[in-house]
């Protein structure tokens, strides 16, 4: 008998964390920033960069040994006990010694653009890169890294045993573009600005969202560009007692135009933080 | 009336941010540079959270919001980040924070003891008294080879063939123990199985020797780097356990915590027990094979041991660093 109360298995508790693979950081100074957190196959093809690059370190060195010992300068027992050596810093410190010189990257990392970082955001310490990557011995099991890519899957950062021991985990470093400034194209006519009140009559919501979809319009379809104008201009065109809409982005790209260039040429002030920004007519 | 847009904010600010990128770009760290650009450096860093914060509140586009984030990010981690190594670092760690943090772990690292000593010496005696157990553990053939590599008392051999046997240790040896360590992340199963499974070879092997006649080769060869050797794996497995245990009794914590809070201490010991390691290969590649007295070789094993003692007990304490 089910009890009649039990209604758990459709209530869900909405989930704290964004379901989405980055994570926030918090510093002293109470600034969020936002770190995209490298996916298991972003991760694995760095390894495959790193594994080639490991092999082909063991082939040189191979080669250079073969080179000296028929040369006869080394006997055979020194070229072996190097050649046990490399390959012994490179299973083992390959990681360790790039990850430590070139702050949590390697050359694979640096292809993918990904790096090590503790979870605070803080650049890595030798004690984290030892512990990481000593741990790979157990992430490697039972072959093929399956204990680290189940790991992975169960962790919201995707961080393998050897991440969760140090406290670190590896992100996307993006480089974000500065975007090109805002042109409206053809420039406005006099003729069509004429057909506009001195203040256009929209809210500061509505300014952003027109601002956003002019910064977006050279990337969408014309389809998908008409479309969504269309939800917005015939509403402003309204109010603005315009009986309707010919171009309906053309006529948002105007009312921005009008918005922030006016019509008096005032210099522009200096924007700062702390002055805030200021406001437009409707306040 | 005129609105302030994104293109006035990104046209106020674009040459510092610029700035900051290009001291990002470089190839030296930032304590590299002179003290001028650090404080240049870290005043652009405040600036711009200033500038990311007023981007989210004055709802700016997402690639000017997420530009600014990046920037600062990376800023912040180029900032607050400190050297990855320096060669202090690594004499404190030796001197100080490894004997201490196995002194912390006492209890692990005697477990670990028991783990391999206690098949070790069973293993040991049971080859003595039934030759016929070593068969059972290890082939007949590794058996009869080790005991012919033992046969001759060893009277030093060239230059090479240490070499060889050196690296060969590096590589085979130290492998062991970070396997032996890395394991116990599996509640500590791992770094048990290595233990277990290295007392009972290592302790037959020897028994086997001894069964056959050359005891007293073997034991001169082995006494000596077995001091660093021993040791060493024995703390490899004890770190191992540490960060299983870690996982067991939680203190409160939750499992990931009390994992990440054993980590700087496992870390010291894992990497004092390689050094040890490392010394080892040396010893057993040039010292142990040598052909210098036995007498000599078993006064030398017996102080090394007890500079290993003295060491673990001792260095490091008194002093609040």
């Amino acid at each position: 008998m089910v009890p009649s109360n039990r209604v758990g298995l459709t209530q869900r508790k909405p989930s704290a964390v964004p379901l989405d693979t980055t994570a926030e950081v918090e510093t002293p100074e109470h600034i969020r920033f936002h770190y995209r957190i490298a996916g298991p196959a972003r991760r694995a093809l760095a390894y495959s960069i790193d594994l080639v690059i490991r092999g082909l370190i063991v082939y040189a060195i191979f080669i250079l040994l073969i080179l000296t010992f028929i040369s006869g300068d080394v006997t055979e027992g020194a070229s072996f006990g190097a050649i046990a050596v490399a390959l012994f810093v490179i299973e083992w410190g390959y990681y360790v010694v790039f990850e430590t010189v070139w702050s949590g990257r390697t050359p694979g990392k640096r292809m993918l653009r990904l790096r090590v970082v503790k979870e605070g955001g803080y650049a890595v310490n030798f004690n984290d890169i030892v512990l990481r990557n000593l741990l790979r011995a157990a992430d490697i099991l039972p072959g093929i890294y399956s204990i680290g890519a189940l790991v992975m899957s169960l962790d919201t950062r995707c961080r393998r045993l050897g991440d969760l021991v140090a406290g670190t985990m590896v992100v996307v470093e993006e480089r974000g573009m500065l975007g090109q400034p805002l042109v409206i194209h053809p420039p406005p006519t006099p003729a069509e600005l004429a057909t506009l009140p001195s203040r256009p009559p929209v809210s500061p919501e509505e300014f952003e969202a027109i601002e956003l979809f002019l910064r977006r319009c050279g990337r969408l379809s014309t389809a998908r560009e008409d479309e969504l104008a269309e939800m917005l201009a015939p509403n402003l065109a309204k109010r603005m007692g315009h009986p309707r809409v010919t171009d309906a982005s053309r006529l948002l790209a105007l009312i921005y135009h009008r918005l922030t260039v006016g019509e008096a040429t005032v210099p522009d002030p200096v924007v700062t933080p702390a002055t805030g920004r200021p406001r437009g007519p409707w306040g | 009336m005129k609105v302030h847009t994104q293109d006035e904010f990104v046209r106020a600010h674009e040459s510092r941010w610029r700035h900051l990128e290009t001291l990002l770009e470089r190839k030296r760290a930032l304590y590299q540079h002179s003290a001028v650009e650090i404080s240049r450096f870290a005043e652009d860093y405040r600036v711009v959270c200033g500038h990311l914060a007023y981007a989210r509140t004055a709802g700016f586009g997402g690639d000017l919001v997420a530009y600014l984030d990046s920037l600062a990010g990376r800023a912040h981690n180029a900032l607050y980040g400190a050297r990855p190594l320096r060669v202090g670092a690594l004499w404190h760690l030796m001197i100080r924070r490894f004997p201490r943090a196995l002194r912390r772990h006492w209890r692990a690292f005697g477990v670990a003891n028991l783990l391999f000593y206690g098949p070790f010496f069973a293993a040991l005696l049971l080859t003595l008294k039934y030759p016929g157990f070593a068969g059972e553990v290890l082939p007949k053939g590794l058996l009869e080879r080790m005991a012919d590599m033992y046969a001759d008392a060893h009277s030093g051999r060239e230059f090479g063939t240490d070499a060889a046997m050196a690296g060969h240790y590096v590589h085979n040896n130290i492998g062991i123990a970070f396997r032996c360590f890395a394991t116990g992340i599996l509640f500590g199963l791992g770094s048990m199985f290595f233990l277990l499974y290295n007392g009972i070879v290592i302790g037959t092997v020897i028994g086997y020797v001894i069964y056959r006649g050359n005891g007293e080769n073997i034991l001169t060869f082995v006494c000596g780097h077995g001091a660093f050797e021993l040791t060493g794996i024995v703390i490899s497995g004890a770190a191992g356990m540490v960060m299983g245990y870690a996982l067991v009794d939680t203190g409160g914590r939750s499992r990931l915590e009390s994992l990440r809070a054993c980590g700087p201490d496992v870390g010291a010991m894992i990497m004092g027990a390689g050094v040890m390691l490392l010394i080892a290969a040396f010893v057993e590649g040039f010292w142990s094979p040598s052909g210098i007295a036995a007498p000599v070789k078993w006064s030398v094993a017996a102080g090394l041991w007890l500079l290993i003692a003295i060491y673990l007990v001792v260095a490091g304490r008194g002093g609040t660093r």
